[in-house]
C-alpha cells in the first residue's frame, strides 16, 4: 500500500475501523439489493402495494445504512488525513527552518513554496482516499461475489473471471499510454510553456517590434498544443474507457445470461434481479480507484517529496565545553584546512584563515570563487566537510553555535524586505526596540528623508503589496536593522554591486563609520572597498591565493593585481 | 454574473456546436447507463414469464448488449470532445488576453504592482478550464436529464410527472442553490486564506536566514501554524459539507426509488403499465439520479472562479485600446533625436519625473546617461521611444514627433534592457527574433560579433541548443550576448542600452562592455548605466538627478572639471 502509512499516528485504528465499517457496508449493499429485488418481484406478481412497501422499507433502511456508513468512512478518513497533513506540514516547515538556507539552495525556494502550499493538500487528498479506497477494493467485491455465488454460480464465476482480466487490461493500457504520453512530453512541455513565455517576454517582443505579429504565433502554438493534448488524452482516457467498458459489458453479459436461464426455468426472478442490482456494485470500487488515479499519483508524489526533506540530516548545534564569550578585541577565530563539498562538488578546500579582534577582512574574487560560501561557513549555515576550528583557543566542530550566531549581523546583496511596515522591517531583529531607537537608526543610514515623504511615515507598508523600494533603499533598511542589533560581527555579502555608482558612493560613506570596532568580513567584487580593509583575502576557485593588506598585495604583483588590471583594462586605450 | 457574461459566455457561444455535442454525449452516456439497467430489468422480468420463443426477447437482449458497450464508448468520446472544445476556448482566451496586454506591455509593471502578474494570468486561463469541464457541462447535463425524465414520465402519467419534477428539483435546483448560498462565504474565505498562506510561506522561505539569525524562528512557525490551521479548518468545513450533502442526496435518492417503484406497481395494478416494466422503472431511477447529484458540486464552485475572472477583467478594463499608429518608413540610415525642454509627470505623482530636458543626439553619437534610481532615466527612454507623450516640450525623431511613430519606432530603435527575455526555444531562434529572414551567414556573423560563436560551436547542438535544456545553461553574460546578437540582426540605426551589465561580475562586465563598444561602433547609442566602466569611449556623458540634467560633457571634460565625477570614477576604478 504505502510504506509510510503505518508511521502515521492513528493509522492502524483508522484502518481497523474503516475495515469494519466497509464490511458492514458491503452487507448493507447486499441487503439493499435483496429487498429491492423482493419489492419489485412482489409488485410484479401483483401483490398489494402494502406488502411491497414492507420490502421497500427494508430496502430504504439498508440503503440509508449504506450511505450513512459511507459518510462515516469519509469523515473518519478526512479527519485522519487532515490531522496527518497538518502534522506533516508543521514538521516540514520546522525541518526547513532547522536545515536553514542550505535546503533552500538545494531544493529551490519556488519548489519549497509549491510543495508546502500545493503538495500538502495533494498529500492530504491522497491520505484521505488511500485507506477507504484500498479497503473497499479488498472487501466489497468479495462480499458481493460470495452472495452471488450462493444464488447463482454462473453469474458469480463470470464476475470473478472478469476482474483479473480487467485489472490486467488496466495495467497494460496504463503502460502503453504512459509510454505514448512520455514520448510526447518534451514537445508538450515546450508548447504549454509557450504562452507564459510569451507573456513574460512581451516587453522584449515589443522592443523587437514583433509583439503584434506574435499574436498569430500564440494562436498557432495553442492550436498545436491542443492537437498534441488531444493525442495524448486519447491514450490517457483509454484506461478509464477500458474500466467502463469491461464493467458495463459484464453487467450486460450477466443480465443476458440470467435472462436465458430464466427462460429455461433454471432461475427465479427475485434472485436474478438481486444479482442484476449487485453486478454494478461489484465493479464500483475498481471504478472509483480508476477515477481517483491521478489524485492518488500526485499525492503519492508529494508524499515522497515531503518525506525526502524530512529525512535530510539537520545541522546539529555544536556542543561546546565552555561558553562562547562575546567577541572583543582579544578574540580569535582560527579556520584550519577547511573543506566544503556540496553534492560532491568541491566549493573550497585547504582554507586557512585567522580572524582576530576588531579587524576588517575583505574577501575578493571572481564570481564562483567561493565568497558566499565562506560567509555561510562563518555564519554556521554551511557545515565544512573537513578541517577544524579554534574559537578563542577552544576547539569547535563547526560554527552552528547559538552563542556565536547571536553575535552576527549579516547584510546580503538583496536583503529581505518583509511585507510589513517600515518600523516592523527596521526592528525585525530587535522587535522590542522603541520608535526613538528606530528613528535614530534610520537617520544614521539616511532613510529619514525618504520616510518623511511617506504619507504614513514609519507605519508605511513596504515589500510585497506595499511600496516598492529601490535597491539602495533596501540596503539602507538592512543597515538600519544591523545598527539596532549592536552586534560585534558584521558579515557583508556583495552589498553594493547591483547599485548605481552614486548610490554606492553614498552608501559607502555611510557604511565606513559603522565598521569601526567590529569584526568585519566583507565579500565583494567591487575592488574599491578593499582599500578600507585591514586584511584582504583573494579567493580563486575555492582556494586562498593571496593574503595581505592592500599595499602589501600591490607590491606582490600577484592575483590581486590581476584583478585590478581586469578592472582597469576597460578604461585603458 | 457580469464577469461570466463578459469572459465566458462569448466563447461558449462561439463554440456552441462542440459544447452542445459534448453535453449531448454526456447526457447520452448517463442515459446509456440508465437504459442498461432499464432494459436488463425489463429483460429479466420478461424472461421470468418464460416466453415460448427466445426471439420474443431478442430485441431486449440486443439492447442490453448495445447499452453495455455504448456507455463506455460515449463517455470516452464525450471526454475527448469536451477537452477539445475547452482547449479551443483556451486558445482563444489566450489570444484575446495577449491582444489586450500587447498595447499596454510597457506599462504592466508600473500599472499593476504585483509580483508575477503575467504568470498569474497564464494560470488563470488554465484554471478557467474548470468553468466548462467541472461546472458548465455537469450542470447542463443534470438539467437535460431532469427535463428528459420529467417529459418521459409525463407521457405515462402527467400528475406523477409533476410530483417527480418537484422531487427531482430538490436535487437539481434546491441543493445546488443552497450549496452556493451557504458555502459562498466559506469558498471565498478559503481562497483568501490560501493566498494569505502563500504570502506567509513565501515570506518565510525567502527570509529564512533573517528569521533564523534574528532568533524569531519559533515566532514565524507559530504564526504560520495559526494561519495554516485556519485554512485547514475552513477546508474541513467545506469537505464536511460536501460529504453530508452527498449522503443526504443519496438517502433522498433511495426515497425516490421507493416512490417510483410504488408508482410503477400502482400503474401495473390498474393495467396502464405492463408489469414487466416495474423493475425497469424502479431500477432506472438510481443511475439517472447519479447524473443529477453532481450539479450541487458544480454550482458550488462558482465563487472559486471569481478571482481569476476578476484579474482578467482588470486587464481588459485597463486597455485603453489606442489606435495603433504605424508610420510608413523607408530605409532610415541616420537618425537625429531632439528633445526640446521636455517635462513629464506621471498621473499619480505630484512631481515631474523629468524636467526641462533639452538634448540633441546626432547620428552616430554615443551618449551615456547616469543617475540614481528614480532620477528619470527610464522615463527618458519611454520619451525617446515615443510610448509616452511629454507633458510639455517636444521629442522629435528626424523632425517628426516621436509619438507619431507608434510601433514603427522599433524599426529605428532597439532596446537591450537589464533582463532581456530569452524564449524557451533554440539560441538561433532567439537571435532570429531580430530578423526572421536573416540568412545562416548573418546569424553566424552576429554570433561571432558578440563573441559567442566558438562557444556555441563547442556545444553538441551548436546554435540549435535549447535555451533552458538543463536548467540555467547560459550565464548572465552569455544571455546578454545572445540578446545583443538579436539586436545586431535587427540592424536599427539607434540602440538603447538600459543597464545591460547589472548583476554581472567585473570581468564579465568588462568583456561585455568591450563587445558592446565594438559591435555598436556605427550606431547611435544611448546607454543608461549604473557603473562608469567604458565611459571614456562615449562621446558624451549625462548625469541626471531628480529628473534634471546635472552634468553634461565628455569623459575628459568631466574628469577635468567636475569633482564629483572624479570621485565616482576613482571609486569605480577601485583606486
Amino acid at each position: 500500500m504505502d510504506k509510510y502509512l503505518l508511521q502515521y499516528k492513528g493509522s492502524k485504528q483508522v484502518m481497523a475501523l474503516i475495515g469494519l465499517l466497509t464490511a458492514v457496508q458491503s452487507i448493507a449493499i447486499v441487503f439493499q439489493a435483496i429487498y429491492l429485488a423482493k419489492a419489485i418481484t412482489q409488485l410484479f406478481q401483483g401483490a398489494d402495494w402494502s406488502i411491497a412497501l414492507r420490502s421497500f422499507v427494508i430496502f430504504i433502511i439498508a440503503n440509508s445504512l449504506r450511505h450513512m456508513i459511507q459518510w462515516a468512512k469519509e469523515r473518519i478518513s478526512y479527519r485522519f488525513a487532515d490531522m496527518t497533513a497538518r502534522d506533516y506540514e508543521q514538521q516540514l516547515l520546522k525541518k526547513i527552518f532547522d536545515l536553514g538556507p542550505q535546503v533552500v539552495g538545494k531544493y529551490g525556494s519556488g519548489h519549497l513554496v509549491t510543495l508546502g502550499l500545493e503538495g500538502v493538500p495533494k498529500f492530504k487528498k491522497y491520505l484521505e482516499l488511500l485507506i477507504p479506497r484500498t479497503l473497499s477494493m479488498a472487501i466489497v467485491p468479495a462480499v458481493i461475489v460470495i452472495y452471488i455465488l450462493t444464488q447463482d454460480i454462473m453469474s458469480g464465476v463470470t464476475l470473478i473471471l472478469v476482474m483479473p482480466i480487467l485489472i490486467v487490461f488496466l495495467i497494460l493500457i496504463g503502460m502503453v499510454s504512459k509510454k505514448k504520453i512520455d514520448e510526447q512530453m518534451d514537445t508538450y512541455r515546450l508548447l504549454s510553456r509557450h504562452f507564459v513565455d510569451s507573456l513574460r517576454g512581451i516587453v522584449t517582443l515589443k522592443y523587437l517590434g514583433r509583439s503584434r505579429a506574435h499574436e498569430e504565433s500564440i494562436a498557432t502554438v495553442s492550436n498545436k498544443y491542443r492537437i498534441a493534448t488531444n493525442r495524448s488524452l486519447r491514450y490517457a482516457f483509454l484506461s478509464s474507457f477500458s474500466l467502463d467498458f469491461f464493467a458495463s459489458l459484464s453487467v450486460a453479459v450477466v443480465a443476458v445470461e440470467l435472462g436465458l436461464r430464466l427462460i429455461n426455468g433454471q432461475m427465479l426472478l427475485e434472485p436474478s434481479l438481486a444479482i442484476l442490482i449487485l453486478a454494478p456494485e461489484y465493479f464500483a470500487p475498481v471504478r472509483d480507484l480508476g477515477n481517483d488515479f491521478h489524485a492518488t499519483a500526485d499525492g503519492k508524489d508529494a508524499s515522497e517529496q515531503i518525506h525526502n526533506i524530512l529525512e535530510e540530516e539537520t545541522i546539529v548545534q555544536a556542543v561546546v565545553a565552555s561558553p562562547i564569550a562575546a567577541w572583543n578585541k582579544h578574540s580569535k577565530l582560527e579556520l584550519r584546512n577547511i573543506e566544503v563539498k556540496i553534492d560532491e562538488q568541491t566549493i573550497f578546500e585547504g582554507l586557512n584563515m585567522q580572524l582576530q579582534g576588531f579587524t576588517k577582512v575583505g574577501v575578493i574574487g571572481h564570481s564562483g570563487a567561493g565568497k558566499s560560501t565562506l560567509i555561510d561557513v562563518l555564519s554556521g549555515f554551511t557545515l565544512p566537510t573537513g578541517g577544524s576550528y579554534a574559537l578563542d583557543g577552544q576547539e569547535v566542530p563547526h560554527l552552528a553555535i547559538a552563542d556565536w550566531q547571536s553575535q552576527i549581523a549579516y547584510i546580503p546583496q538583496h536583503p529581505t524586505i518583509f511585507p510589513d511596515t517600515v518600523l516592523g522591517n527596521i526592528r525585525f531583529y530587535e522587535p522590542d526596540a522603541s520608535l526613538k531607537e528606530v528613528q535614530d537608526a534610520a537617520e544614521r543610514v539616511g532613510l529619514d528623508q525618504l520616510i518623511a515623504t511617506f504619507p504614513e511615515g514609519y507605519d508605511q507598508r513596504i515589500g510585497a503589496g506595499g511600496r516598492v523600494l529601490s535597491g539602495g533603499e533596501e540596503q539602507r533598511i538592512a543597515l538600519a536593522r544591523s545598527l539596532l542589533q549592536r552586534r560585534q560581527i558584521l558579515l557583508f555579502d556583495e552589498p553594493t554591486a547591483h547599485l548605481d555608482i552614486e548610490t554606492e558612493h553614498e552608501l559607502k560613506q555611510m557604511i565606513l563609520p559603522l565598521l569601526e570596532d567590529k569584526l568585519v568580513v566583507f565579500a565583494t567584487h567591487r575592488i574599491h572597498w578593499m582599500q578600507e580593509m585591514d586584511t584582504i583575502i583573494v579567493l580563486d576557485n575555492g582556494k586562498v591565493v593571496e593574503t595581505g593588506s592592500h599595499e602589501e598585495l600591490l607590491q606582490q604583483d600577484g592575483a590581486y593585481c590581476r584583478l585590478l588590471e581586469a578592472r582597469g583594462k576597460g578604461h585603458a586605450v | 454574473m457580469n464577469l461570466y457574461k463578459k469572459h465566458i459566455l462569448p466563447y461558449a457561444r462561439k463554440y456552441n456546436k462542440t459544447i452542445l455535442s459534448t453535453i449531448l454525449l454526456g447526457t447520452l452516456t448517463i442515459l446509456s447507463a440508465a437504459m442498461l439497467t432499464f432494459t436488463s430489468g425489463y429483460l429479466i422480468s420478461r424472461t421470468s414469464e418464460r416466453p415460448e420463443n427466445i426471439l420474443l426477447v431478442y430485441i431486449p437482449i440486443v439492447l442490453v448488449r448495445t447499452f453495455g458497450i455504448s456507455r463506455a464508448v460515449l463517455r470516452y468520446v464525450e471526454r475527448l470532445l469536451g477537452h477539445n472544445a475547452v482547449l479551443k476556448i483556451i486558445a482563444d482566451m489566450r489570444v484575446q488576453l495577449y491582444h489586450v496586454l500587447e498595447p499596454q506591455a510597457l506599462f504592466i509593471r508600473s500599472r499593476f504592482q504585483t509580483g508575477d502578474l503575467l504568470g498569474a494570468l497564464a494560470d488563470d486561463i488554465e484554471h478557467l478550464q474548470d468553468v466548462y469541464i467541472r461546472t458548465l457541462f455537469p450542470t447542463v447535463i443534470g438539467l437535460f436529464l431532469f427535463s428528459f425524465s420529467v417529459i418521459v414520465l409525463a407521457v405515462y402519467d402527467w400528475k406523477f410527472a409533476i410530483v417527480m419534477a418537484l422531487l427531482l428539483a430538490i436535487v437539481t435546483f434546491v441543493y445546488p442553490m443552497l450549496s452556493l448560498y451557504m458555502m459562498k462565504k466559506n469558498q471565498l474565505q478559503s481562497k483568501k486564506l490560501h493566498s494569505q498562506l502563500y504570502n506567509t510561506m513565501t515570506e518565510g522561505i525567502f527570509g529564512l536566514r533573517d528569521w533564523i539569525i534574528s532568533g524569531r524562528k519559533e515566532q514565524f512557525l507559530s504564526a504560520f501554524q495559526k494561519e495554516s490551521q485556519a485554512s485547514h479548518e475552513i477546508d474541513k468545513k467545506l469537505a464536511y459539507w460536501q460529504q453530508s450533502r452527498t449522503m443526504q442526496l443519496q438517502l433522498f435518492s433511495g426515497l425516490i426509488v421507493l416512490v417510483v417503484g410504488l408508482w410503477a406497481g400502482q400503474q401495473a395494478a390498474t393495467g396502464s403499465l405492463m408489469p414487466t416494466y416495474i423493475a425497469a422503472f424502479a431500477l432506472v431511477a438510481l443511475p439517472i439520479l447519479e447524473g443529477m447529484i453532481p450539479v450541487s458540486f458544480a454550482i458550488e464552485r462558482l465563487p472559486a472562479y471569481e478571482a481569476s475572472l476578476q484579474r482578467i477583467d482588470n486587464i481588459h478594463e485597463q486597455n485603453t485600446e489606442k489606435e495603433h499608429v504605424a508610420m510608413e518608413l523607408g530605409h532610415v540610415d541616420e537618425v537625429l533625436i531632439e528633445l526640446d525642454n521636455v517635462s513629464y509627470r506621471y498621473d499619480s505623482e505630484e512631481e515631474n519625473a523629468v524636467q526641462h530636458i533639452s538634448l540633441a543626439i546626432k547620428p552616430g553619437e554615443k551618449v551615456a546617461v547616469l543617475g540614481k534610481s528614480g532620477a528619470g532615466k527610464s522615463t527618458l527612454i519611454q520619451l525617446l521611444l515615443g510610448t509616452i507623450e511629454p507633458t510639455s516640450g517636444h521629442v522629435h525623431v528626424n523632425n517628426e514627433q516621436a509619438t507619431l511613430y507608434g510601433d514603427s519606432m522599433y524599426e529605428i530603435m532597439s532596446v537591450l534592457n537589464q533582463k532581456p527575455y530569452l524564449f524557451a526555444t533554440t539560441v538561433e531562434n532567439n537571435m532570429r527574433l531580430g530578423d526572421a529572414s536573416a540568412s545562416p551567414e548573418d546569424v553566424q556573423r552576429v554570433a561571432e560579433k558578440v563573441g559567442l560563436y566558438d562557444y556555441l560551436q563547442s556545444l553538441p547542438k551548436g546554435l540549435k541548443t535549447q535555451m533552458e535544456e538543463t536548467g540555467q545553461r547560459f550565464s548572465g553574460g552569455e544571455r546578454q550576448r545572445i540578446a545583443l546578437a538579436r539586436i545586431l540582426l535587427k540592424q536599427t540605426p539607434v540602440v538603447i542600452l538600459d543597464e545591460p551589465t547589472v548583476g554581472l561580475d567585473p570581468v564579465t562586465e568588462h568583456s561585455l562592455v568591450n563587445v558592446l563598444h565594438e559591435s555598436l561602433q556605427d550606431k547611435t547609442v544611448v546607454w543608461i548605466t549604473h557603473h562608469l566602466m567604458g565611459m571614456e569611449k562615449m562621446d558624451r556623458i549625462i548625469f541626471m538627478d531628480a529628473g534634471e540634467i546635472l552634468m553634461d560633457g565628455s569623459h575628459e571634460e568631466l574628469l577635468a572639471t567636475n569633482e564629483r565625477y572624479r570621485q565616482l570614477y576613482a571609486l569605480d576604478q577601485g583606486l
